[in-house]
Formats: C-alpha cells, structure tokens, sequence
C-alpha cells in the first residue's frame, strides 16, 4: 500500500505543490512499485512494467491530490487531511480508504536492508478485547458560540479573546500616519503616557506630545481595554469624589475584584501623583481618600503590590511625616491620617519586608531620621513616632525610648513659651500624648511596681510624671480587669485581652496583623458616613467585561 | 403553480426542457451503481462538453444548425452508449418539436460523434521534428524580446499558450522525453501565476493520460484567448511570416483566439490584472448584452413616518432631522431605476403582509443605521460569534438577513441552527393543536409556535457528507444546504425538518444561496453547473453552464435576475436567470474563486478566492475597477455594508479587514479611454481602512446587521 504511504505523506496544501512546481520530481519510485508488488505476490516485475507503472501512479496520485486540494479549500481550512483525500477519491468513483483516519502526522519508518531503501508506516496488530475494555475517552464538549467584540468603533480592545496587542504595535505604530489619533476623552487615555492619565493632575500635558512619545518608545506600555479604561475612570472618579457611597463601592470593587492586576500600575500612579499634588495644595480629605484607596489594593488578595512599593510607599511616607497636610492644621484631624498611613506603612512592612528589600529597616530609618532632626516640625515628629509604634513595642524600645527625655524638654520648651500659638499647642499636645501613651505601653513591660512619679521623672525627663500616671491608671485597669475574670471564673491571660484594643498589644506577630486589620474600620467609619459594605452588587456591575470572565477555551489547553 | 407556468412560458421552452433532459440524464447517471464506474467517470466531461456547445450557440436554442445537430447526436450517442433509454426517448421528442430531424440514419449519427469526440485530439497530431519545437518556441521568445517595449508585454501573454499546446502536441506524438526537456527549459521564465496549471501538466507525461483529465480536455476543447492590440497583432503576423515558422504558426490558429481591439496597446498592469484564466481572458463579445443591474422599484408600502421610539427620547432639531432623513430613504428607495429590470421580467412572490412588516422594520432599522468609511474613514465595530469547541469542523456558516438566526454546518454532514436574539428557537405545534386554534386571529403565527420547545439552538439531520454552504431564506421559516453528498436540501425553520431532497448535482454541490425575494435558490457544484431551482419544484428550473471547472460559489443580484458564479477556472460569471444566458465573463483571478459578494446597488460585483486579491468588477461598464490586496490566506467572506461604503472580508488568516469601497467609485475615471475598451482600470492606492486580527479562528462568514454593525463568525482553532 506505498501508494496510501505517499498519499498521506503531504501535509499540507502547499507542500505538494511547491515540491511540483520546484522541481515536478516528486514521484513514485519504481523501487516502491516493485516493493509492492512483491507485497501481493508477483516477484519478477520487469523493469519497463514498473517503469510504466510509476509513472502512471505518480499521475494518479496528483490528480487525486489535486482534487483533494478542492475538498480542502471548501472545508474552509488550510490543511489537508485524510477525509479531502477520501471525498476525492469518492468523486472519482474509487473506493474511499476506509480506517485512515490519522488527525495530522503520520510517523514513517524507514527501513533499509539488501540494498533497498523503504519507508513505510508502522501498523501494530491491536487487541480488540484491550479496545473493548479500555475506559471510555472523555465527552468532548459539545460546539458552542462565543460572543464577544472584535473592535469597537475600529479600536480592539484587548480581552482575552482578541490576540495580545504587542503583537500589533508595529501595525499600530506604522499606521499611525495616515489614521488619526482620537484626541479627547478616554480614549487619549489609551495612547496617553501613564503619567497623563491622571485627572488629578490639573495641567495636563498637550495630547500631542504625549502621542509622539509613544511613537518613539520602542516597548508599548500596557494598553487598557476601553472597557479598563471605562473601568479606571469610573473608580479614579468614585475614590476622590464627593459622594460617599460610590467611593464605597468603588473600594469594595478595588478590594475583591480579581482582574486588576492589568490596572494596577495605574492605579498605583494615580495614588503617587495624587498625594504629591495635594500634599502641595494641603488637600487633606483627598489625600485621606487615597490613602482608603492603598487600604482597598492592599486589601485585595489577587493583586500583589511589591512591584509598585516605590511609588506607593514615598506617597504613604509622605502623608505620615509630612510638615503640613492641611490647610489648618490646629483645627484639621490630621492627626487620623497619619495614624492611618502609619498603620498602612506598618502593614506593608509586615508584608513585603524581607531580608533582601530591607524595607522594615528602611521605614523606620526614615521615621528616626525625621525624629533626630532639630528641624523636624513637632507634626513630623508626631507621624515618625505613630509610624514606630505601629512597627511594634520593640521598636519603640530601642528607637523611642532613648529620645523620651529630649523630646519632653521639647515639648516643654513649646508649652511653655511665651510664644504659645494653638498649632503649636495642639501638635505638642497630641505628640505629648501619642509619646504618653505608647512609652507608657513598653516602660509598663519594663519596670515593676510601684511606680513612682518621681522616678519616672528622673529617668525620663518632663514626660515621666505623664507617663507615671498613664501607667498607674493602666495598672488599675488589669488588676480590675484580672479580678472581673477571675470572679467570673475565667481566669484568663492578660495577653489574650491586650488582643482586642489594638495597640496595646505585645503578642506574636499574627495577634497584631489581626489588631491592624480590626482598627481599621474604626477609622473607615471616622471618614466615612455610610460605608456599607454590603455594596457587592453594585460594584459588580462596574467590573467589566473580560477582566474576570475566565474562558477556558482560550486559555489554549 | 401558475405563477411557474407563467415563469417557463417566458423564458423560451426549449432552454427549460433541455435542461431538464440534461438534468435527468445527470440523475440517472448518479443513481446507477458502480457497474458503471469507468463511463461515469469518463462521462462528466462529455456532458459537460455538450453543454458548453449549447452555451456557445447562446440564447434560446433553436435546432437548426447543422453543429447543433451534431452536437445533438454526441449526444444522443453518449445516452445509447450507457443505457440511458429513457432520456433518449425524451430528448428525441424533443428534438422533433423543435423540427429536427432525428431518426436520419442512427449509423450515421454515431460515426459523426465519435469523429467529433477524437477529433478534438487528434488536432495534435502532427509529423513534424520533435526537436523543431524546442527551436521555434525560442523564435517565439525570441520576437516577443526584440519587439518594442509598448508591444513586448501583449506579446509575452502568448509565450504560456503555446508552450502549453507545444508541450501537449509532444506528448500525443509520444516523444516523452522530449516533452519533459522542453517543459523544463522553458517553464522557468513564465509567469508565477500559472504554475498551479504546470503542476498540473508536467504530471502528463504520456498519451494515455490526456484521457480523461479535466484540465488538459479544458484546453483542447476551448482556444485559449488572448487579448492583443492590432499593432501587436500586424507585428506578430509579420514576424511568424518572415520567419517561416509554421509550428507557432499552426498553434495560433488552432488553439488560440487572438481577440483583436483597436487602440493602444495595454500597460503591464493592465494585462497582469486581467490575465489568469484557465483559457485566457474572456472575448469582448462575450460580455456586450446590457445588463440591468439596477434594483428593483420597491412596492408601495406605507411606512409610518412618525417613530415612536425615536421622538420619545430625542430634541426637536433631531427628529427633524430624522425625518428629513426619512423623506431622502423614501424618496431614493421609490424613484425608477433606469437600469432596473421590468418588474414583472421574472415572476416573484406575491407580498405578503408579513412581507410588508419586514420591509417596514428595514426601513426603521436603515436610520438608525451607522454611516462607515467617508471623508471621517468612520471604521465599523465588529461583533465577533467564535465557535469553541468545533476543532475546525465547522464549514459554512449563514446568517438570517435580520441578523435573528446563525446556521452553521459541520464537517460530519450536521447543521446546527442558533438563535442570536433572547428569542428562543421553537417549533410548530402539532397538527392536533394546529387545528383547535382560530385561524383568522391576528396572532396566529404567534399562537401556532410551541413555546415547550424553545431551545438556543436546533440540530438538523439528514446529509451525508460535509455540508458546503448554507442559506436561510430572506422569511426566516426555510433553509437550504448544499453537502459533499451531492445533494441539495431544503429544510423547515417552523417544524426543524427535512422537506425536499433535491438530486440533480452528481458530484459534491460547493454552493447555495436563497433569492433575495425567497421562492427562489441557486446551487453550484463540481459537475461545472449551476442550477436554479424554486422551492416547490423538485427540478431544477435553469442550468447554467459554461464554466470549465467547479463552480466553487454563487450569489443571487439583489434584484433577484441575476446571478454571479465564481469558479476553480478562475472566471467569474454573470448569469441571466431568464434565460440562462451567460451575460458577463470576468477574468483575473489567479485561483479559484470562493465567495463572491453584490454591492448593495447592483451595480458592482466583488470576488475574491484562494489568491488572496479581492476584485472589483462594474457590471455597466464590463471592467475590473479595483484590486484589495492584503491577505495573506484565502479569503473566505464577503460583505459589503447596507449602505456600500465599506467591504469587509475575512478568511483563512484570521483577519477581518475593512476597505473604503465608496473611494473605488469616487477614484474610478469614466473617462478613461483604456476603461471604455473594457481594460481593467485599477490604481495601486490602499483602501484598507482598518485590519482586525483574531486569535487563532479564520474568519467564516461576515454579515453587516442592518444598522451596520458587522457580525463575523470565526472558528477557533485550538493551537495544540
């Protein structure tokens, strides 16, 4: 059967073809005719018989090739295959090759011996009853319809059922010339360099420039779906805007929505040059509102913030230790900022801080950095001492403990003066208290009972009487506590209590991420009026298209 | 039906009844068994070599002719020779009606067909030097290089013509050897575009197989025409005078037209753009009759100009606009085309009232149509239907005019119909329930439908073989499929079965497609025939013959008198449905052609094919006006927009591209003098407006909805 061989040898249309009209050798051998005849019996062909004979198969073979092709062509598909031969054959009024199904390839051996050369293919003697008891194969899926935008209004947008637009720079880039660049709305937003995609931003740069830029960028930058693009815009308005139940929802889709990751240097973005701009412009509720918005990225399990930590944590550092964040600062609750950003700053440590990355280290150099300085306005030291604490009580220990005395005799100095303006009065104060209320937390772990002012003011200068009382008062609390359980019959570790308040607590690691992540409602509340979280719905309608409707049929299996 | 008593009796009778004979010697033939085998096989090309005789003698048939008779008795000699008792009896009463003599001497008759059947071979035979070939090819070559430059590009078109007769003049005279030495020194320098059909001849190499193959009877039964201009052609004669070389000389004359025009010589381009055919260029007296392209009047129906919708939510200044807009659709729509057809010049069905509801919703969909392309290069969205899970199997696809219905058939001879609207897929109620309902309500066609049985999609059985194309009915209620099975079937939407089965195609019918009016269909296939059949007549009503090789698809003009077939000879035809007259030739193709596509107007007629080139053709002005190129696979579908300001096409390298066809007509030059000689007209400029590729799925079909909004339906292919 070298006939069947060779017929089945072409793979696709234009291999056979080509073959012919290279070099019209391709043909069947005359050593194949004898091979096969000798395979049915007749030993002796003569020469001029099997000279006749291959050169009227070769022609056979081609017509039925060529008739194949048309099979093929109508099939709509660019690869012949067994069943075109088959219909070819059926048109000529030849018997089809029943069982040759092969789907592509057919391995041939070759084999060559007494001077002969053969190819031929390998046909195993198969066991019925092994066909008979094999499992039965899997049910293919049944043929479905898929719906889904080719192009909108001529622009692709990049879904997973449309090919990854890299591939289509070079077009984009060489048609540019003659289309013209849509210039206003979102779409510029599309072409725009990232840094233009900011509505915050209020001098936009012209579009022009920004459309040259990417034509001279060799690598394209991610480009966003018009649905991403929609997406992005509705919840960089939401998250800054003045209604307080969008900027809900808008939180709660940044916090759960599973296809941001495309996104998410943008949003990061969005959050850097926000807070530069309105640190400038002493915008406290919109830096408030970015920093609920880091809050709901972080928050977010799918979304992983380590490559973006150079631009998210100078923006965060910022908005704990910055001079000034609002217009008046001796009215204005900046104060609950950086708290805010302190504990984000902290969460983040906890995160990403590795050996490597060093962040943990770095965080809190900067923070010392803020608190050694002599110039460092008392708001500064306020941030740099929230953010250490958050760090935890040991870092407190051995970073805020030694400066109790210096920055008390500060504190003094302020209060005391003649001078006395109410900022400087509130910062001092709130500092005074912040600085009361954490030392207080350590030294209480560090010293024993009793617990006297003067003592407390030796060794730590004009905080020590403050700090004194606080740890007095928080001593009479444990005991009352301790006593109420212990009455109640649930004599239980203070440890487990110091759990709950935050803060207070000096237990593992999981106990405090646990105490982060519960404080922070608190402060959602604080600035929110209505964050009801139970705005699913409605930010589900903002996902868009494509971002998290997996479809397994192009996941290519 | 008196509506098709009256529908033969316009066109001429003989043209119907003859077909029909030939049709049913066709049937017989296919119902014989494989005893018959080696006739069969050999009887194709005969058939189909009387049919293109008829073809030649154009129009109505009259029996008078002395070839017609003779082409008669081939005839009659092909059916005695396979038993066809029958059709003989049939064709001999017919031939008596038209007065003709039949029943002369049957010995005579006989001996005439055989001299014509070998005759047609034995044209080759010739005494001369084998090796004489080889020397006078080169003297061809030879003039055709030191000929001045304006003539060196007509004269070259002769250098593949008569290689391809000298090369089969060597093989008849069995000089082997010879043939395959001159097939190899001289086959390099010949155009790439034929070496699909060299392929094809170097693997003749000796007498016996010029037997019976398609391509090689395609070439000695047709001259090969060349289009040259009389300068050319004095030079020519002068030169193979003076030379003495009757071998070039004899093969002009034997097996080349030489179609003279008057004028300047053609460009490059010009002859490259028109050249490809599988026997050269058409003649110009093949496409002289007038054609009404135009559309026809649109009956009077009363559209209500006030839309509800429209003034509910829009300011004044637009919805006044809106119905200055209305007035300008009215008033096109109603104004007489001068180029339409009589409306009565082929019957159609009467408007139904459900008809008329249709028409009223076009006309509101068509304003809130998109305008594409213009001066603003306005580029369409693309709604993108990817089958998933098909493997490649999927091989037509159709979607309803409204856009409601997607059918598509599969390579294991099913067809699946899916529902694109929230509206589900029902069927009938029984005939029982049928008849308790009040048949006059005004609900009825609501009321008939069984909503138990509204599914998403619908699976119909019934062929036997890959289904080739698909067509649903401009009312929605019918199908027709076209499958490898050599069948034509026409299945009910209302009820989800079978109801005819028609037989008439011998081998794998390639296409269909229903009459933009209904009643009527069209189907192609490999026997080199195009049918035309009407829903209720299990006959088909014309054959449309004349291509030399498959007829690879087919579209109905909008007009419904008209249609156009695209072939593997790498023609594209136009028909005339009243008739059967072959009314138009198109040649420039390089491959086969697979979809043809008519611009809304009428007036223009895009095809396109395994070359990757979409052409454009003006059906007035008989001339090729454009060529798209861009793709790099085979080009599947064509759309043109509702409005015929864009063409979408699609195909094998899974792109859509969008062309700006309303800048071809604003770039075409009437004026053109090369234009009014019939040269094809066409510029290099790039009309792609946009490029849209898709993940791994070649692109199946394209529809425009009838706001504009383009459908394409694709077919993922999984990459492992």
């Amino acid at each position: 059967m070298c006939n069947l061989a060779l017929m089945a040898e072409s793979k696709t249309p234009g291999f056979w073809t080509k073959n012919c009209e290279k070099s019209g050798l391709a043909a069947v051998s005359t050593d194949s005719i004898k091979a096969a005849a000798e395979s049915i019996g007749i030993s002796q062909l003569p020469d001029q018989v099997s000279v006749r004979l291959a050169n009227e198969t070769t022609f056979r073979i081609k017509e039925i090739f060529q008739d194949s092709l048309k099979f093929c062509n109508h099939r709509k598909s660019r690869k012949l295959s067994c069943q075109d031969i088959d219909n070819a054959l059926k048109s000529k009024n030849i018997e089809p090759l029943y069982g040759f199904v092969s789907k592509d390839f057919i391995p041939f051996r070759f084999s060559s011996g007494g001077g002969r050369e053969l190819h031929f293919v390998e046909e195993k003697e198969l066991d019925l009853n092994d066909i008979i008891n094999a499992p039965l194969p899997k049910i293919t899926y049944d043929v479905a319809i898929k719906a889904h935008w080719l192009a909108i209004e001529g622009v692709q947008p990049s879904i997973p059922e449309n090919p990854a637009p890299e591939k289509q720079f070079s077009i984009d880039i060489l048609k540019k010339g003659e289309s013209k660049e849509p210039k206003t709305g979102i779409k510029a937003l599309k072409s725009c360099h990232v840094q233009n995609n900011n509505p915050l931003i209020s001098a936009k740069k012209p579009d022009s420039s920004s459309t040259s830029l990417v034509s001279l960028k060799p690598q394209f930058t991610h480009e966003l779906s018009v649905e991403q693009q929609l997406y992005y815009k509705e919840i960089t308005e939401a998250a800054v805007g003045s209604s307080e139940a969008r900027r809900a929802e808008a939180l709660q889709s940044l916090a759960t929505d599973p296809g941001l990751a495309q996104m998410l240097p943008r949003f990061s973005t969005f959050v850097s040059e926000g807070v530069r701009v309105n640190v400038v412009q002493n915008n406290l509720a919109l830096l408030i509102y970015l920093m609920r918005m880091v809050k709901a990225l972080m928050d977010n399990p799918t979304l992983n913030l380590e490559k973006y930590l150079h631009e998210m944590i100078p923006a965060m550092m910022t908005c704990v230790v910055s001079r000034q964040l609002c217009t008046r600062p001796d009215v204005d609750n900046h104060w609950a900022l950086r708290d805010y950003a302190a504990r984000l700053m902290a969460q983040i440590c906890r995160s990403f801080s590795t050996s490597t990355n060093l962040i943990q280290s770095r965080i809190t150099g900067t923070f010392c950095k803020c608190l050694h300085d002599d110039k460092s306005s008392l708001a500064a030291r306020y941030g740099s001492v929230a953010g250490l604490a958050e760090l935890g009580p040991n870092v407190i220990q051995s970073l805020a403990l030694p400066r109790l005395r210096v920055e008390g005799d500060r504190i003094k100095n302020i209060l005391e003066s003649p001078l006395l303006n109410a900022i400087d009065r509130t910062a001092a104060e709130h500092l005074r208290g912040l600085l009361v209320k954490h030392c207080g937390h350590v030294i209480k772990g560090l010293r024993q009972p009793p617990d006297l002012s003067e003592d407390y003011s030796n060794e730590y200068g004009y905080l020590g009487p403050l700090i004194c009382q606080h740890i007095t008062k928080l001593r009479e609390q444990e005991a009352h506590k301790s006593r109420l359980l212990a009455s109640a019959g649930l004599n239980r570790p203070a440890m487990g209590i110091g759990s709950r308040p935050s803060l207070m607590s000096t237990g593992s690691s999981s106990s405090q991420q646990n105490s982060s992540l519960s404080s922070s409602p608190n402060l959602d509340h604080q600035f929110s009026l209505n964050s009801n979280p139970s705005s699913v719905g409605a930010s589900s309608r903002m996902t868009f298209y494509g971002s998290n409707s997996k479809t397994s049929m192009f996941d290519g299996s | 039906m008196a509506e098709l008593q009256h529908f033969s009796g316009a066109g001429s009778v003989e043209t119907v009844n003859y077909s029909s004979t030939l049709s049913s010697t066709e049937q017989d033939l296919s119902s014989q068994d494989s005893s018959q085998v080696p006739e069969a096989a050999s009887a194709e090309v005969e058939v189909h070599d009387s049919s293109d005789i008829t073809e030649e003698t154009s129009g109505p048939i009259k029996l008078v002719a002395e070839k017609d008779q003779k082409t008669l008795f081939a005839v009659l000699q092909f059916l005695r020779k396979n038993n066809l008792g029958e059709t003989v009896n049939a064709l001999e009463q017919e031939a008596e009606k038209a007065g003709v003599k039949l029943k002369g001497d049957p010995a005579s008759g006989s001996q005439l067909s055989t001299d014509e059947v070998s005759s047609l071979l034995s044209a080759y035979s010739n005494e001369a030097d084998p090796s004489s070939y080889e020397d006078n090819y080169r003297l061809l070559q030879q003039c055709i290089e030191t000929s001045l430059d304006a003539h060196k590009c007509e004269l070259a078109q002769l250098s593949y013509p008569v290689f391809i007769h000298m090369y089969l003049v060597l093989i008849y005279n069995h000089h082997e050897t010879k043939a395959k030495s001159f097939f190899h020194r001289f086959s390099g320098v010949l155009e790439d575009f034929h070496q699909d059909d060299l392929s094809q001849l170097s693997a003749v190499t000796m007498k016996s197989q010029m037997e019976g193959n398609n391509f090689i009877f395609s070439l000695r039964s047709n001259k090969y025409v060349v289009r040259i201009s009389q300068d050319s052609n004095d030079m020519l004669k002068r030169y193979l005078e003076e030379k003495n070389k009757p071998l070039v000389q004899d093969i002009i004359q034997s097996h080349i037209t030489l179609d003279v025009f008057e004028g300047l010589p053609r460009t490059r381009t010009q002859i490259k753009a028109s050249a490809g055919g599988l026997c050269g260029e058409a003649r110009q007296d093949e496409n002289k009759v007038k054609v009404f392209y135009g559309l026809l009047k649109e009956p009077d129906i009363d559209i209500p100009l006030e839309d509800d919708d429209d003034l509910d939510d829009s300011q004044d200044g637009s919805s006044k606009s809106k119905k200055r807009k209305k007035k300008e659709f009215l008033s096109k729509k109603n104004k007489a085309d001068p180029n339409a057809p009589a409306l009565t010049r082929i019957p159609l069905p009467e408007i139904k009232d459900a008809d008329k509801l249709e028409k009223i919703n076009i006309a509101k969909e068509s304003l809130k149509r998109v305008r594409l392309g213009g001066m603003e290069r306005v580029a369409p969205s693309v709604c993108c239907y990817t089958f998933t899970n098909a493997f490649g199997t999927v091989t037509a696809v159709d979607i309803s005019d409204d856009s409601s219905l997607l059918a598509a058939g599969f390579q294991d001879s099913h067809i699946r119909v899916w529902s694109l609207t929230p509206r589900t897929l029902r069927t009938v109620k029984s005939a029982a329930e049928l008849s308790l309902l009040d048949k006059e309500g005004d609900d009825i066609f609501e009321r008939m439908m069984d909503d138990c049985t509204g599914v998403e999609s619908k699976t119909l059985f019934g062929h036997s073989g890959t289904v080739y194309a698909l067509s649903i009915s401009p009312c929605r209620t019918l199908l027709v499929s076209s499958s490898e099975d050599g069948t034509v079937r026409l299945w009910s939407l209302l009820t989800w079965t079978n109801l005819v089965v028609y037989k008439g195609h011998v081998w794998p019918v390639w296409g269909t497609q229903f009459g933009p009016h209904g009643h009527y269909f069209v189907s192609c296939g490999q026997d080199k025939v195009a049918r035309l059949w009407v829903t209720d007549h299990h006959q088909p009503v014309r054959m449309f013959a004349g291509h030399l090789s498959d007829v690879d698809c087919v579209a109905f003009h909008h007009n419904s008198n008209y249609i156009a077939t695209g072939s593997s000879d790498r023609s594209v035809r136009v028909w005339d449905v009243l008739n059967g007259n072959c009314v138009r030739v198109f040649t420039g193709h390089k491959k086969p052609v697979l979809c043809l596509a008519w611009s809304p107007d009428g007036k223009y007629l895009a095809s396109a094919g395994v070359d990757t080139d979409i052409l454009i053709w003006d059906i007035a002005t008989k001339v090729m006006v454009g060529m798209f190129k861009g793709h790099t696979a085979a080009v599947e579908t064509l759309a043109f927009s509702r409005d015929g300001e864009v063409l979408a096409s699609g195909g094998l390298d899974n792109t859509v591209k969008v062309w700006d066809f309303q800048q071809v007509i604003w770039d075409i030059d009437t004026d053109d003098i090369g234009m009014q000689r019939g040269h094809a007209t066409i510029t290099d400029h790039n009309y792609l407006l946009s490029d849209f590729p898709t993940k791994e799925s070649p692109i199946f079909h394209l529809h425009f909805t009838r706001r504009n909004l383009l459908l394409s339906v694709a077919s993922f292919l999984n990459p492992s």
